[in-house]
């Protein structure tokens, strides 16, 4: 069985392997180097990146943005989210458009403090816009790093997996490791 | 990497046989077959991938489906719940799941490996008709069945330990267990309370070197995707090195079958593919022997449409796709106190077959096995994207602080069931869609039968309070609903009898068609208890046996 609740509704373009690495390999880059984005602009990086910073925020220890979670999103628009750079960007403008009237001064998403971004995000929860953003950022926050995001492993290393481990061996969990203590004081 | 790819064959050159597929059955067909002194020419439309290529890249394999050739919007499948509706291209998960590539669905599968029991092949007899189903026997047995199951055992590589109820076996496992993890001990605790009998999980993966494989280095990358070490006993990793060894079989992989060309005679001359460049080749065989899955292989049959054939190949019972079985799947979800590290190791490691047969009290027909594993929390971003208990937070602070805590301490407990053969479920040709080879796109129709979600129902209570007997925190499970995606492709091409109401006679042989033969999921007469690979590959070993027989004896 698989995992068709969580992605029913949101459309995964599948481009060819061979691109998909070459721009994993280019974002990989980008990332360390601070590059210019490729398919967003600056300022529609800031917004995507003030929305995955509050999906994934910074507490103790790093969030989306330290993840470098934007580089992941801006070059996924090229590569496995092909074809949706249109419907986020307008997903983007009608997720925007009721701010100047409830923040006063405000205009973006990126101008509103935390707790006011938190309040805003709460309304926003059901669209189809929010969940794509959120499906993005958890990719590009717990997915291979050679796509651009999970910078220095921090997704792995906020679950405990320890990533250069390829393989473990028992015991593996507490659960296990006190039954087999338990067989061998029975033996 | 370019695999051996074995001896090569002219497509004009009429081989012995052409298998279509390579995967659980297919796999196993072209080995025995060729190792058996038969000319083997396998078609497989998916790539040829070998151990090397296999990578723990979830958003390539879990939000790509790379292995399966890619979403559902990509291969153009359409699936309606009811035949009074219009089928439709839906989400990114195909209805119809199964992996493309050379070893098929036995590459990424989860390698749960149950053997039947005697009752499920005579189900109908113990417990009489079901209204409005097509309800059957199988034609064989389990005791004729037994010597090709402990062949699996024996030659994919089985490792276990026999349980309280297992259907008796002629030969002890090869391998023992694999080794016990947190899930597979709590489930243990649980149901020695409730007064129920756990036992080891038989998987297909190796727990020592076998064969010339190696053991299982406990990764945690099973479920979806292919093993990298070749200890998941796919027939990629245990039979088509050696269907090449043989000097008699050639791996064609990319190669799409779009149509099986009859003859004057009603026989099959050629079968009709598209390589990888859309090119489309004839290539002639005395035999042919479709193991394609449970959608592929009606696909293809209701395709190849002839002046005497004009329901499609090998359909004169109308048959063909219909009592599509995908087994009902059940999900709860626990937390506890101590760390599980469920993304250790495989999937399952302990099981429960209490509830296996089908009880007139519970008031429906049904039955189904439980398994303790971290399902679809093995792996980060799945974990991340499912979320935790309902009505928890699924973004911000408290939501990435409960991601972390219980990627550690979560873990689920599965319930596998029963599916009932009906008209109503089945595969069929789509009207207008074509997949990206220019094929008819499959259509699946489907609704669970009621009493295939009460089984489900059913197991997913006991799962909440086997939760509770172990001591979970907190758990919950996933609402049972009608499915609209299956793995277990299974009854549209069923064995029997009765050419009135069965395509393939007990030995695989279409009934209709004289040098037709069809081995896989598509054979079933009844769905099992949700682990359905075990039975598949031992139906093979059967087939390829009396395939072989009834080639050397010149009736093919």
């Amino acid at each position: 069985m698989a995992a068709s609740g969580a992605l029913a509704g949101t459309s995964f373009v599948r481009a060819g392997a061979a691109g998909i690495l070459a721009a994993a390999e280019a974002a990989c880059t980008a990332r360390d180097e601070g590059a210019p984005f490729e398919t967003l602009s600056d300022a529609e990086a800031r917004e995507f990146e003030a929305i995955a910073a509050r999906i994934l925020p910074t507490t103790d220890t790093p969030g989306a943005r330290e993840a470098g979670v934007i580089w992941f999103i801006d070059r996924s628009f090229g590569s496995i989210f092909q074809g949706r750079l249109e419907f986020a960007r307008g997903g983007l403008a009608a997720f925007q458009a009721a701010i100047p009237a409830q923040y006063p001064g405000a205009h973006a998403f990126s101008d509103l403090d935390t707790a006011d971004q938190d309040r805003y995000l709460a309304t926003q929860e059901s669209t189809g816009f929010f969940q794509f953003l959120r499906i993005m950022t958890l990719a590009g926050f717990f997915g291979m790093s050679s796509y651009g995001g999970n910078r220095d492993h921090v997704g792995w290393k906020l679950l405990g997996l320890e990533h250069e481990h390829h393989g473990w061996q028992p015991p593996f969990g507490y659960y296990d490791a006190a039954w087999r203590r338990d067989e061998t004081d029975d033996a | 990497m370019t695999p051996e790819t074995g001896v090569r064959f002219a497509p004009r050159e009429r081989v012995d046989f052409v298998v279509i597929g390579s995967g659980a059955a297919g796999g196993i067909l072209a080995k025995e077959l060729a190792t058996n002194g038969f000319d083997v020419v396998v078609l497989e439309q998916g790539p040829y991938r070998t151990a090397a290529d296999f990578t723990h890249d979830e958003i390539a394999v879990m939000l790509q489906f790379e292995l399966l050739g890619g979403t559902g919007q990509a291969l153009q499948q359409t699936f309606r719940a009811d035949e009074t509706r219009t089928a439709e291209v839906s989400g990114p998960l195909p209805p119809a799941m199964y992996a493309q590539g050379v070893g098929g669905s036995s590459v990424h599968y989860s390698a749960n490996f149950w053997r039947f029991r005697a009752s499920d092949f005579r189900e109908r007899s113990l417990l009489g008709p079901i209204a409005g189903t097509n309800f059957a026997d199988w034609p064989i047995t389990y005791e004729e069945l037994e010597p090709y199951y402990t062949r699996v055992d024996w030659e994919i590589g089985v490792s276990g330990a026999p349980g309280p109820s297992d259907p008796p076996r002629s030969k002890p496992y090869p391998m023992p267990p694999m080794p016990i993890k947190s899930a597979g001990v709590l489930l243990e605790m649980g149901a020695k309370k409730l007064g129920l009998t756990p036992q080891p999980a038989p998987l297909a993966i190796l727990s020592q070197p076998y064969l010339g494989r190696p053991a299982c280095i406990n990764c945690g990358f099973c479920m979806g995707f292919g093993c990298e070490v070749g200890a998941k006993s796919s027939t990629l990793a245990a039979m088509i090195p050696q269907a090449i060894a043989s000097g008699r079989c050639e791996i064609r992989a990319e190669c799409a079958v779009h149509r099986l060309e009859t003859d004057a005679q009603g026989r099959i001359g050629e079968v009709l593919y598209y390589d990888a460049s859309g090119a489309e080749h004839a290539q002639k065989a005395r035999a042919v022997v479709l193991a394609a899955n449970g959608a592929e292989t009606p696909r293809l049959l209701l395709n190849s449409t002839a002046d005497r054939y004009p329901d499609g190949l090998a359909n004169s019972s109308g048959f063909v796709g219909r009592n599509l079985m995908f087994n009902g799947h059940t999900a709860a979800d626990g937390v506890f106190e101590h760390e599980l590290n469920e993304y250790k190791g495989v999937q399952v490691t302990r099981i429960i077959h209490d509830f296996y047969e089908s009880d007139p009290q519970r008031g429906f027909y049904g039955g189904g096995g439980i398994d303790a594993r971290p399902f679809l929390s093995a792996t980060p971003i799945m974990h991340a994207m499912l979320g935790g208990p309902p009505g928890g937070p699924t973004w911000g602070a408290g939501y990435k602080e409960s991601v972390a805590w219980r990627y550690s301490h979560q873990m689920s407990i599965l319930g596998s069931t029963t599916s009932l053969p009906v008209d109503s479920n089945n595969i069929t040709l789509d009207p207008t869609h074509k997949d990206p080879q220019g094929r008819p796109s499959i259509r699946v129709t489907y609704r669970d039968h009621d009493d295939d979600l009460a089984m489900c129902g059913f197991l997913r209570d006991r799962a909440l309070e086997l939760f509770d007997a172990a001591g979970a925190q907190q758990s919950w499970a996933w609402p049972v609903a009608a499915q609209t995606s299956g793995a277990h492709l299974l009854g549209t091409c069923r064995m029997g009898d009765d050419p009135a109401t069965s395509v393939v006679d007990r030995y695989h042989r279409s009934h209709d068609v004289p040098n037709l033969f069809i081995c896989d999921g598509s054979s079933f007469v009844t769905s099992g208890r949700g682990q359905p690979t075990m039975t598949i590959m031992a139906l093979a070993f059967r087939a390829a046996e009396h395939i072989g027989r009834a080639a050397r004896a010149n009736e093919i």
